[in-house]
Order: structure tokens, then sequence, then C-alpha cells
């Protein structure tokens, strides 16, 4: 479903990403951690073309991300894309956030349109704040608007960019909850995280990241019990502590 | 002592009247076309394209760094010869309001195109990804995501920018138009009484230039809450 080979990016002197190899396959969920700055941000937004790379090659659902000639907005349509701050549009109510890309992306019907983001509110437990604005919401309801609104694109897979890292401690269940029921249904989902509770319950890998490299790539079990590398190790025992 | 006469104010009213609406006409014309060619203007210099981003930063900078009255005064030398070329307009017609129009949309946009280029910036690049994840073009993203966040935030300015093009409209006099300043003095001149219609005129544009800023202020705390 998505494959990155030996994927590597720098700005300027500087290399965020080096060598990043892995492989997703459909219905997977892969958690991706590490320390702040190791490049996870920058290496999912490179999964749906956000970011550019320089070298190497990214394959999602058989189109390569990174050939000029891939008409981009199309592939984005279709992977869905959950942001650290939710990047709600603050000037739309709820529902037409979520049907704003439906009409305009997808060519719905705006009844179609509505009928779908409305299920997909209901869903993530929402549908009385159809007509609110995003601002009126508390950021774990903001947040579960923004996967609704990724998901009545009806995505191939999902990207989650640290989606509880912003929010109050009480509101983080509200939103891992939406992700695991997600995840359970078969989603193929790559998740930044520091929440290792949602990464034991349902990633079947975990990815750990440092300084640009994929450190470790390893299954859940593996990773948890036997960490290969000192970094990994270092930075589970710092994680588990809190 | 002067002897105040307000005397001949009251039966001028009709023409001072029609002098307003000139006035207001130049105004809305100027800001409407000014935002819409400063929207592009701050597209173009906000574009990746060199070429584009060269032409706008060239036009900001030339029309930010004339006086306006000279502005006007090459469009209505220019503006008439121009069209009776083009269209085989007599040149004996009267363009002056065309021109005026023209001149100041223009030079409007100079100033616009800058107060939209920060309010386009103002709005964060999440949003901006955001847009772009769901599969929105460039073009999709600035129309629907961008420009009506960046246009909401810039309302008062934009405001305050068409208060001052109000007052700056009387500059047409170079051309003997008959704003509503020059309607005023024109009246003031057929009867002597200059004084008069002057302290009138500038009373008006006092008032409606006061009230228009009470009205932004009163719409930026209401936005504030
Ligand atoms: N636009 C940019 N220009 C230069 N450096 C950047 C840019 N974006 C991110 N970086 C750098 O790249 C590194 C990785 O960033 P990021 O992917 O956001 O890390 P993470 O999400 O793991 O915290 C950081 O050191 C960051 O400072
Ligand atoms: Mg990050």
């Amino acid at each position: 479903m998505i494959s990155l080979s030996k994927v590597s990016k720098h700005y300027g002197s500087f290399q965020v990403l080096t060598d990043c190899s892995t492989e997703i396959k459909k219905g997977e969920v892969i958690v991706i951690c590490g320390p702040s700055g190791s490049g996870k941000s920058t290496l999912i937004k490179c999964v749906n073309g956000l970011e550019s790379i320089q070298q190497g090659e990214i394959i999602v659902n058989g189109i390569s991300v990174n050939d000029p000639k891939t008409n981009l907005s199309k592939l984005r349509a279709h992977v869905g894309m959950v942001f650290q701050n939710f990047e709600l549009f603050p000037h739309m109510s709820v529902l037409d956030n979520l049907c704003i890309a439906q009409t305009k992306v997808l060519g719905r019907s705006q009844e179609e349109a509505a009928d779908r983001g409305l299920k997909l509110l209901d869903r993530v437990g929402l549908s009385l704040h159809a007509k609110k604005f995003p601002g009126q919401l508390s950021g774990g309801q903001q947040q579960r608007v923004a996967i609704a609104r990724a998901l009545a694109m009806d995505p191939i897979c999902m990207l989650f960019d640290e989606p509880t890292s912003a929010l109050d401690p009480e509101m983080v269940n509200e939103v891992l909850d939406v992700m695991v029921g997600l995840a359970q249904e078969g989603m193929t989902m790559m998740v930044v995280t520091h929440e290792m509770g949602f990464a034991r319950k349902v990633a079947n890998r975990v990815i750990f990241m440092d300084h640009g490299h994929i450190i470790e790539d390893a299954s859940k079990d593996d990773f948890f019990n036997k960490p290969r590398s000192e970094r990994a190790q270092q930075f589970l025992s710092k994680i588990l502590q809190h | 002592m002067y002897e105040f006469d307000w005397s001949s104010i009251i039966p001028a009213l009709p023409f001072l009247g029609s002098g307003m609406v000139l006035t207001l006409k130049i105004t809305v014309v100027a800001i409407t076309v000014g935002i819409v060619w400063g929207t592009l203007l701050a597209l173009m210099r906000l574009s990746g394209i060199k070429l584009l981003s060269l032409f706008a930063t060239g036009y900001i900078n030339l029309f930010r760094s004339i006086p306006l009255v000279l502005v006007l005064l090459w469009f209505f030398l220019l503006v008439p010869s121009l069209l009776s070329n083009l269209f085989n307009i007599p040149r004996s017609s009267d363009t002056r309001l065309v021109s005026a129009m023209v001149a100041f949309a223009l030079f409007e946009a100079a100033f616009y195109s800058e107060i939209i280029r920060s309010g386009i910036s103002s709005v964060s690049r999440g949003q901006f990804a955001a847009a772009h994840a769901l599969g929105m073009s460039y073009a999709q993203a600035m129309r629907l995501v961008i420009l009506p966040q960046a246009f909401r935030n810039m309302v008062p300015l934009l405001l305050t920018q068409g208060i001052i093009l109000f007052q700056d409209t009387s500059l047409v006099y170079v051309s003997s138009l008959a704003d509503f300043f020059g309607t005023a003095y024109k009246v003031g001149d057929r009867d002597g009484r200059l004084v008069e219609l002057l302290l009138f005129a500038g009373a008006v544009y006092f008032i409606i230039c006061f009230s228009a800023s009470l009205l932004v202020k009163h719409y930026q705390k209401r936005k504030a809450i």
C-alpha cells in the first residue's frame, strides 16, 4: 500500500531524512515515534507529497509520489491526513469543513456531501455540533472533526501527525478511541505519536526514528520487549516513566 | 471682523449633492477595482513565478513612490489621447471621470496589494497544508481557504484605506471635475463665499470619515470578542 525506499531529504545543507525505507501493507497500523526534531513529521508529509524528497522513491497505492508527472492533488484526495493543530478551516461551519473538499475536489453534490458528512460526525460523536464553528469546540472535539473531515474523502489510508499532543490530557482518549476504532476496522494507518498505550493496543509495527534515520522498524512485541538499539531503549524508558 | 454668511449653501445643496455622488462613485469604483487588482498583484508577488513577482514588485514600488496628484495628471493627459487612438473617440469628449477612476484604481491597487499580501501571510501555513492534504489545488486552497480568512483579518485595514481614498478623491480638482470638493469650491467662488463653503465641505468630510472610522473600530471590537 505504502512503500518508501531509501528516501532522503535535506533543507539546504541540513539532512532531515537519510535513507528511510519501510513498507506498509493494506490494513496495517504503523506507529512512528522518536525524539522531537528527528524527522517524523517530515517523513509522513513526504508520503502524501506535502514535502518533496531529493532521493529515493515513495509509492502509495501503486503511484509514485515523487514522480513529477503524478497528479498529487488527485492522490492526496484519497490519503487522509490529521495534523497536530487540527487545521480545521475556522471560517466555515463544522459541516462545511467536512463538505468543502467532497464537493470541490471529488465533485459530489451538496446533498451527498452533507449526508456523508453528517454520518461521519455521528460516528465521531459530534452530530449535534454540525452547525457550530471550529472555534466553539474543544480541542478534542476539533480533532475528531478533523478525523471525520479526512474520512469523508473515503481515504485509502490515513496519516496522523501527533494527533493528541496539542490536547489537554483529559481529551486525549476521546481522540484515541476514534483512532482505535478506525484501526480495528482495518484502516491502513501511519501514526506519529508518543501514546504507547495506543501502540500496544492496535499497532502492527513500531518505527523509531532519530536524526532522520529509521533506527528501528520492528513488530510491536519486539519493539516493546527487546528494542535492539540503545537509543530506542533510552527513549522507551523515558516516555514509559511518564 | 469677517461676517459669515451661510445662505448660499441651502440653494446649492442639489449641486453639492451631485458632487457627493461623483465623489462616492470614484471612491467605490477605485476601492472595488483596487481590491481586485490588488489581490491579483499580491498573488503575483507571492507566486513562485519570477517574472510575475518582479512585475508586481515593480508596479507596487512605482506607484508607492509617486505622488497621487502626478498620477492623476498623467492620466488626465494620457487617457483621452489613448482612448481616441484606440477607439476613435473624439478627443474633445469628456473622459475626465473615467481617467480619474482608472488612476485611483491603479494607484490604490498598489496599496491594497500590500495589505492583502500581509493578510495572506497572516494565515498559518498549516491551513495550506490542510487544504492541499484534502486534494485541493493551489488555486482552490487560495480561493476557498486562505483568501476568505485573509480578507476577514484585513477588513479594518481595507476600510481605513478606503476612508483615506475617499478624502484623496478631492484631488480631482486638478482636472476641475465637479466632485464634492469641486462643487463646493465652485459655489463659493461664484457667490464670493469661499470660506463658508470650504468650511462646510471640511465639516462634511470630517463627519463622514469620522463616523466611518468609528464603525471600523466598532467592527474590530466585535470581532475581538
Ligand atoms: N522548512 C524547514 N526548513 C528547515 N528545516 C526544517 C524545516 N522543517 C523542519 N525542519 C527541521 O527538520 C527537522 C525535522 O523536523 P520534523 O520532521 O518536524 O521533526 P519531528 O516531527 O520529528 O519533531 C527538525 O530539526 C527541523 O528543525
Ligand atoms: Mg513533528
